[in-house]
């Protein structure tokens, strides 16, 4: 439901969003039918092609040309897809949106060469492209992304970290490849350099309030709405946003503390996420992606007037909003 | 060129490629990059060799050692979960060295390499994940997989910088290595995917080795006349036998006349 209401929004893209869609098929077409399966299993499985409806709607600044953003749409939403292959290994995933993860239908070395595949057929697609500035920004991304995930479990299970140290690891994690969605779809309908940083700060702000908010979801969400247990994250020992201020409560640190890296039953992963959710920790978590949603929006406000900004604008808020 | 210079190249190319993928927390906790020794040389062999050897040849072999590591660190993860801490590193050490062997390229303004590099992946992920599949591969389709995971890359640099010359001698060469490992692995009684896939077709262990056998024979021949044909020099010829091919006992001591 939800899912569908964010595609309402942006319901003016519908036809390029199909053309994406097919184009993502096409690019995982492989000679291995192993490969060909467990790609489009992943495909299959949907998901809400955030960075393609960004750079489409970069591109709206510019002169738009769908055959030219494209180029860089597709490779965008397949490398978040290789990513995302590789992450249901290191975090033992067997279920992502509802479907069993492609390391749990086959296994972890099928599931690593899925990934290579389908990063391989990203950087293959994106040569089409020549512009040196366009892979000098993707491939920086690339690799800013990864810093991230190392980061990440560098941080597991350490109740103690700052929220500086969550901030810079989402930045990395997720708003910089919305950031790079929004700026390369300006470059490549070439906008001017201004439109291009105000466009790359908008997916930067609003990159940092969706993973929040991703991250209260986790909490405030069902297993059946996020089609994966609630409290994922903290079982696998990702110390989220609402943990750190829920923290701040001697009594929930302590429940953090002794449930920490601990085979716990689904009795007590339920007792976690209901004393979460039932914390002041959910509404705190918000008031902060709230602000990054503010800073996106301002940054809305140095573009010009018309439909792409307006759709933007309901995007960001549909954002701060959403249930899953 | 003598072996001491050829021997000293590897290692700078060794230490370049570390330089290149330095991360505090993967130094650390994981193996860090790894190639074969035997890729590397073939890697240089053009250079070894006396070729036109530009920086950004040398940067694009950088590369392709690069990539050779991200997919040796894919390999290095086990089936078994949940994994360790070291092996998500490891996960993650692959997909970082991936980045970079993009970010280098991309400063290099050199995307032809990026997308011919990206195909390779592309082939020898398709191979690896034959591994996997229930379909029976004949011992010749087994020799295609086997070349094509162990010299796809190699190749791709070889077409990109015109030294296709080679690619008949690499071929020959890392699939003798390749097999030479193998069979040492299955007189250990163990099994790799490679052997698993050959036992599918061959049944039994004794038809594997004496396949084995057969084929690093032949390609030991092979491998002499595509020296020949490649025109190396007398030492380049004696390291490459004596030094890269392990186990060639029966080789003979060549002549200067090859």
């Amino acid at each position: 439901m939800e899912k569908m209401k964010l595609k309402l929004l942006y319901s003016d893209l519908k036809p390029e969003l199909e053309l994406i869609e097919k184009e993502l098929e096409q690019a995982v077409d492989s000679e291995s039918l192993l490969l060909n399966d467990a790609s489009l299993h992943l495909l299959q499985a949907g998901g809400k092609r955030i960075r393609p409806v960004f750079v489409l709607l970069a591109g709206k600044f510019g002169d738009y040309d769908i055959e030219l953003l494209k180029r860089v749409a597709v490779p965008l939403e397949l490398i978040h897809m290789a990513s995302l292959v590789h992450d249901d290994v290191i975090d033992d995933s067997e279920i992502r949106r509802g479907r069993p993860t492609v390391k749990s239908e086959w296994n972890n070395s099928v599931a690593m060469y899925t990934g290579d595949f389908i990063l391989a057929r990203a950087l293959e697609r994106i040569t089409e492209i020549e512009s040196p500035r366009i892979h000098d920004i993707l491939s920086k991304t690339l690799i800013e992304v990864c810093r991230g995930e190392i980061i990440q479990i560098e941080d597991k299970y350490r109740l103690d970290q700052s929220l500086r140290d969550y901030l810079r690891r989402i930045k990395r994690k997720t708003a910089l490849l919305i950031s790079s969605s929004c700026e390369l779809g300006a470059l490549v309908a070439g906008t001017d350099e201004k439109t291009a940083a105000h466009l790359r700060r908008f997916g930067y702000f609003i990159g940092m309030s969706f993973q929040i908010i991703d991250d209260i979801l986790d909490f405030t969400a069902s297993d059946q709405e996020l089609g994966k247990p609630a409290g994922s994250d903290f079982i696998q020992g990702n110390i989220t946003l609402p943990i750190l201020y829920a923290r701040q409560n001697p009594q929930i640190y302590q429940m953090l503390r002794d449930n920490l890296n601990q085979d716990i039953s689904d009795e007590k992963r339920l007792e976690i996420v209901r004393t979460i959710r039932t914390s002041s920790a959910v509404d705190e978590a918000k008031r902060m992606s709230e602000r990054y949603l503010e800073k996106a929006l301002k940054e809305l406000d140095y573009l010009p007037k018309g439909p792409a900004m307006k759709t933007m604008r309901k995007i960001a808020f549909f954002i701060g909003k959403r249930k899953f | 060129m003598n072996g001491q210079q050829i021997q000293s190249k590897i290692i700078s190319m060794e230490i370049d490629v570390l330089k290149a993928v330095r991360q505090r927390t993967l130094d650390q906790l994981t193996e860090g990059p790894f190639v074969k020794e035997a890729r590397l040389f073939f890697l240089l062999l053009p250079f070894f060799n006396g070729e036109q050897w530009s920086d950004k040849m040398e940067t694009s072999a950088r590369t392709v050692a690069i990539v050779y590591a991200a997919l040796h660190a894919h390999d290095r993860v086990k089936e078994e979960m949940p994994i360790s801490k070291e092996q998500q590193l490891t996960v993650l050490a692959g997909d970082f060295y991936s980045g970079i062997y993009y970010q280098l390229l991309a400063e290099g303004k050199n995307i032809e390499m990026v997308q011919k590099l990206a195909t390779a992946i592309i082939q020898v992920s398709e191979k690896k994940a034959s591994f996997h599949e229930l379909a029976i591969q004949q011992p010749e389709q087994v020799e295609e997989t086997a070349t094509v995971i162990e010299t796809a890359l190699l190749n791709a640099f070889y077409k990109e910088n015109g030294f296709g010359h080679y690619k008949q001698l690499m071929e020959q060469s890392l699939l003798y290595i390749r097999y030479t490992e193998e069979l040492e692995t299955l007189k250990k009684g163990e099994f790799s995917y490679l052997l698993k896939l050959l036992s599918r077709s061959l049944v039994h262990s004794t038809f594997i080795e004496r396949w084995l056998v057969g084929r690093l024979e032949a390609l030991g021949n092979e491998i002499l006349e595509s020296i020949n044909d490649c025109e190396l020099d007398f030492e380049l010829k004696n390291i490459l036998l004596h030094q890269i091919i392990p186990h060639r006992h029966s080789a003979e001591p060549l002549t200067r006349e090859g």
